[in-house]
C-alpha cells in the first residue's frame, strides 16, 4: 500500500483500458486483424481473385495484373504466387497481359458468387443484422461454406432467385436469373418503373441509399433528369438524388400501360382522421416481422386510421381491423396504403 | 426405369419453381389472410366496433398526451413504489420482531434446554434459521404489496400505454417500449421482471430486457440505500435539509441505474447482440375492469410465492455459510471471515470499499436483503467492539444511529458510503434472479454475461469515484 497514490491507481487503470480498446475495439482491434491475417490464405485469395475476374467479365471490362492488385486487398507477392498457381490449375490464362477466367475457373466463381448472394439472402430473412453487414459478412462467409452446406442452406432459404440487393443467385448448375431493367439515370422523364436491384458497393453510396429509405420492388416515376440531379416520385413521397448514386439503381420499366394510381403512400404519412386501405407490404420488410404484421391483419385490402399520434412521435397507434397497433416509422413506411 | 421417372420429377419441380419465382410463397400467404379477411368481414357480425371510440378513446388522449402522458405516468408509478416501501415497513417490522425477536431465542433455548451442542444450534438456528427468517420478514411484505398493484394495472390495460409512450427512448437504445413495464416489474423484483420480459416477444429485445434487469434498484437495495444515505448523506448537510439530501440521494442512485440500463441496452445492441431477429409490434388492448380478487390471487401466488421459495431455497446454505466462515478458524486464532477480509481489504481499499463488504456481497449472493446485517455482524467481528449477537449471528439494529456508531468505528467515511451505494446498484444479480436468468435464457453464456457485466461495471465506476474523490479532498 506504500506505493498507492490515487494517479497510480488511474493511470495504471487508463492504460489497462488503452489496451484493451487497442486490442478488442471492432474491425480495427488488433486481435481481430491478427484472427483475420491467420484465416487469410492461399484459398481465400485465389477464390477473391476469380470472384474479381468475373465480376470484371461479366462488366465486359477487360482486367490485367495491375488493376487487380490495385482493387485487392491482399499484399502484392501473395496474389502474383496466387494466381501462377491458378495459371497451372487450369483456372485462369493470360492473353497478352488481360487475364481471363477458364471454363472451370467460371465454374469456380460463379459456386463463390453462389454462397456470397446465398448467404446474403440468408442474413436477411433469417437474421436481424442490419443491410449494411450483410456484405462484409458474405465476403467471409464465402470461403468457408463448402458445397454440400451451400446446398442445405439453398434448400432451407427455398431455392431463392434473387439475394436481397435484387442479384441474381446462380443455381448449382451455374444457371442465373437476368435483372430485367436499366440504371435509373438513362430513364426518360415521365418514365415508370420498379426498382429491380440496388447495388452495395461502392459502401459510401449504398450508405446514402440506405439512409433515403428507398426500397427494393417499389415503383417509381421520373420527373426530373438532367446532369445534377434525378428526381423521382415513389409511394408518395419525393427523392431527389445525384447522378451517381441514382447510377446504383436497377428499374425495370413497366411496359404495359400500368395506371400508376394516384393516392398510393407510406403508411407513415397517414395524418390523423384520414383513412386508407392497405395494399401491402414492402418486400423490404421480410421473414419474422412480415409474418407478424400480416398476423396482426396488415393484409390486403384492410382498412387502416390513426388510432393514437405518441407524445414523442414514434410510434404511432394504427386501428385496423378493430384493434390498436402500435408500428414504429420505418415499419410503417413499409406498408403501402391508397387514401380514401 | 423408375430412378429415371423420379430425376425427370425432381427436374421438372426445379425447372417449375423457377419460373414461378421468389414472390410466390408471399403472394400466396398472402391472399390466404385476405381471403380469411374476406370472410370474417362477411359472416361475423360486431356490435362493439362503435364502443371503442367513447371511453377508451377518451382514455387514451389523455394517457398519452404530451401534457398528461408523461405526469400521469410518474404519479402512478411513482405512488405504486411509494406504497410498497413505506407500507412494507409496518408488516416487515411485525415479521421481524416475530421471527427474529421472539421466535429465533425460543429456538435457542430449546436447543440449550435438549443440550445441543453449540455448534449444531449454531449452525441451524443462527445460521441457517436466521437468514431464512431475514429473507422473509424483508422480502414478502414489499413483494406481496407491489406485485398485486402491478398485477391491477397490467390487467386494466394501463401498462401497454406506459411502453407505447416510451417506446421511442427504448428505440435508440435498440430495446423495445415494453422494457419499461419490466424494468418497473425489476423495482419490485429482478428475478420477478426477468420472468416479465415473456411479453416482449422479438429475441433480441427480450435478452436486453433480461440482462439489463439489474440496473432496477430492486425491494431487496432500497433499505440498504436509504439506511446508508440517511446515516451518511444525510449527515453532510445542515439537519434540517438531511431527510430531502438523503431521499435526493437515493432517487439519483435510482435515476442512475435507469441511465446505465439504457447505456447498456445501447451497447449490447451494437455489439454482442447485433444478429439477434428483432422485430417489434405492441398491441394496445382495450381497457377493462379488473378482476380484483383473482388477480390478487394469481399475483401472489404466481409471483410472490415462486420468488420467495427460490429466495428462502437459495437464502438457507447462506445463512450456514456464513455462520461457517464466521465460526470455523484456519491456523491460529484467525476465522476464515477475519482471513478473507484481510485478504480483501488491500482490493477493496482500491475501490474505496473495504475487505468487509466485500466478504459480505460475496456470502450475500443469494438475497441483498441480507447484506447489512451480514456487514454489521463481520465488522463488529473484526474490530472486535462491542454489541452485535455473537460470531455468525446477524444482527440489525433499530437505532440508526447506533448503526452509524458501529459502522464508523469499522473506518467508514463519506466515500464508503457513497461507493457502497453504487456497488449495491452495480453487482452480480442475486442467485435467485441468476437462476431465473438462466431458466428463461436456457444459455450459460448469457447468464454469464447477465451475472458477471453488472460487477464489472460496478469495479470500474467504484474505482473512479474512489480515485477522484482521494485526488480532490
Amino acid at each position: 500500500m506504500e506505493t498507492y497514490s490515487p494517479i497510480f491507481a488511474l493511470v495504471i487503470f487508463f492504460i489497462a483500458v488503452a489496451l484493451l480498446y487497442v486490442l478488442f475495439r471492432p474491425v480495427k482491434g488488433w486481435f481481430w486483424i491478427i484472427k483475420k491475417a491467420f484465416h487469410t490464405n492461399e484459398k481465400v485469395i485465389i477464390e477473391d481473385v476469380l470472384k474479381q475476374l468475373y465480376h470484371f467479365e461479366t462488366s465486359k471490362n477487360k482486367v490485367d495484373m495491375k488493376t487487380l492488385v490495385q482493387v485487392l486487398d491482399f499484399k502484392h507477392a501473395d496474389i502474383v504466387e496466387a494466381i501462377k498457381k491458378m495459371t497451372i490449375n487450369d483456372l485462369i490464362y493470360s492473353e497478352s497481359d488481360v487475364l481471363k477466367l477458364t471454363e472451370e475457373g467460371r465454374d469456380y466463381a460463379l459456386r463463390i458468387v453462389r454462397v456470397h448472394r446465398l448467404w446474403e439472402r440468408y442474413l436477411a430473412d433469417k437474421t436481424g443484422i442490419h443491410k449494411k453487414e450483410w456484405h462484409d459478412r458474405a465476403e467471409s462467409m464465402e470461403h468457408r461454406l463448402s458445397h454440400d452446406e451451400a446446398e442445405e442452406l439453398a434448400a432451407h432459404l427455398g431455392h431463392p432467385k434473387f439475394d436481397p440487393h435484387g442479384d441474381p443467385i446462380p443455381t448449382k448448375t451455374g444457371k442465373m436469373a437476368s435483372v430485367h431493367g436499366v440504371e435509373l439515370p438513362l430513364l426518360p422523364i415521365g418514365s415508370v418503373g420498379k426498382i429491380t436491384h440496388i447495388e452495395d458497393e461502392p459502401e459510401v453510396i449504398y450508405k446514402q441509399i440506405l439512409a433515403e429509405h428507398i426500397y427494393m420492388g417499389s415503383m417509381l416515376k421520373v420527373i426530373e433528369n438532367n446532369a445534377t440531379r434525378i428526381v423521382f416520385e415513389s409511394e408518395g413521397e419525393v427523392f431527389k438524388l445525384a447522378p451517381i448514386v441514382a447510377a446504383n439503381l436497377t428499374v425495370a420499366l413497366i411496359e404495359k400501360e400500368v395506371v400508376l394510381e394516384d393516392n398510393v403512400a407510406r403508411l407513415s404519412s397517414l395524418k390523423i382522421n384520414e383513412t386508407a386501405k392497405i395494399l401491402g407490404i414492402s418486400r423490404e420488410n421480410r421473414g419474422e416481422s412480415r409474418r407478424r404484421l400480416l398476423d396482426l391483419g396488415f393484409v390486403k385490402g384492410s382498412s387502416v386510421s390513426i388510432d393514437l399520434l405518441n407524445p414523442l412521435g414514434n410510434p404511432n397507434a394504427y386501428l385496423i381491423k378493430g384493434t390498436s397497433i402500435a408500428l414504429r416509422k420505418d415499419q410503417a413506411s413499409k406498408i403501402l396504403i391508397k387514401k380514401d | 426405369m423408375k430412378d429415371n421417372n423420379i430425376d425427370h420429377i425432381i427436374e421438372l419441380s426445379n425447372e417449375l419453381r423457377w419460373q414461378i419465382g421468389d414472390e410466390f410463397h408471399d403472394n400466396l400467404t398472402e391472399s390466404i389472410y385476405a381471403d380469411a379477411a374476406e370472410i370474417v368481414k362477411d359472416s361475423v357480425k360486431t356490435q362493439d366496433g362503435e364502443k371503442r371510440f367513447r371511453l377508451d378513446a377518451k382514455i387514451d388522449k389523455i394517457v398519452t398526451s404530451k401534457t398528461w402522458g408523461f405526469p400521469i405516468m410518474f404519479l402512478i408509478l411513482g405512488t405504486v413504489l411509494w406504497l410498497t416501501i413505506v407500507g412494507a415497513n409496518y408488516p416487515s417490522s411485525l415479521l421481524a420482531s416475530l421471527l427474529l425477536d421472539t421466535v429465533h431465542p425460543i429456538l435457542r433455548s430449546g436447543a440449550d434446554s435438549v443440550q445441543m451442542p453449540w455448534w449444531l444450534s449454531g449452525f441451524l438456528i443462527d445460521g441457517v434459521y436466521l437468514a431464512v427468517a431475514w429473507v422473509i420478514a424483508v422480502m414478502l411484505p414489499p413483494m406481496a404489496i407491489f406485485f398485486p398493484m402491478f398485477t391491477l394495472l397490467e390487467d386494466f390495460g394501463y401498462l401497454p400505454r406506459v411502453a407505447f409512450n416510451l417506446d421511442s427512448l427504448f428505440n435508440k437504445s435498440g430495446a423495445h417500449g415494453k422494457q419499461a413495464l419490466t424494468m418497473s416489474m425489476g423495482f419490485g423484483c429482478n428475478a420477478a421482471g426477468v420472468v416479465a420480459t415473456r411479453i416482449i416477444d422479438s429475441p433480441r429485445e427480450r435478452l436486453i430486457a433480461i440482462i439489463t434487469n439489474n440496473f432496477s434498484l430492486c425491494n431487496g437495495r432500497w433499505p440498504t440505500q436509504i439506511l446508508i444515505a440517511t446515516i451518511f448523506i444525510g449527515a453532510v448537510v445542515p439537519k434540517s435539509l438531511s431527510s430531502f439530501a438523503s431521499l435526493l440521494a437515493v432517487i439519483g442512485i435510482a435515476v442512475l441505474g435507469m441511465a446505465f440500463m439504457f447505456g447498456v441496452s445501447w451497447a449490447l445492441s451494437k455489439t454482442v447482440l447485433r444478429g439477434e431477429v428483432s422485430t417489434f409490434n405492441l398491441e394496445l388492448p382495450p381497457y377493462r375492469p379488473p378482476r380484483f380478487w383473482k388477480t390478487i390471487y394469481t399475483s401472489l401466488i404466481d409471483r410472490t410465492a415462486i420468488v420467495l421459495w427460490r429466495a428462502i431455497v437459495f437464502a438457507a446454505p447462506a445463512g450456514a455459510v456464513i455462520w461457517l466462515i464466521s465460526n470455523i478458524h484456519v491456523g491460529g486464532d484467525e476465522t476464515i471471515a477475519a482471513w478473507l477480509i484481510n485478504g480483501m481489504d488491500g482490493f477493496g481499499f482500491l475501490l474505496g470499499l473495504n475487505g468487509v463488504i466485500l466478504l459480505a456481497y460475496i456470502v450475500a449472493i443469494p438475497a441483498n436483503e441480507i447484506v447489512i446485517p451480514t456487514i454489521l455482524m463481520l465488522t463488529v467481528m473484526v474490530t472486535g467492539i462491542g454489541g452485535g449477537a455473537g460470531a455468525g449471528v446477524m444482527f440489525e439494529l433499530d437505532s440508526i444511529n447506533a448503526t452509524g456508531d458501529i459502522l464508523k468505528a469499522g473506518g467508514w467515511t463519506l466515500l464508503t458510503a457513497i461507493n457502497l451505494m453504487l456497488f449495491s446498484l452495480l453487482h452480480n444479480p442475486c442467485s435467485t434472479t441468476i437462476y431465473t436468468i438462466y431458466k428463461e435464457t436456457n444459455s450459460v453464456k448469457w447468464t454469464t454475461v447477465a451475472s458477471v457485466m453488472p460487477v464489472i461495471l460496478g469495479f470500474v465506476v467504484t474505482f473512479l469515484v474512489a480515485q477522484i474523490w482521494r485526488l480532490i479532498f
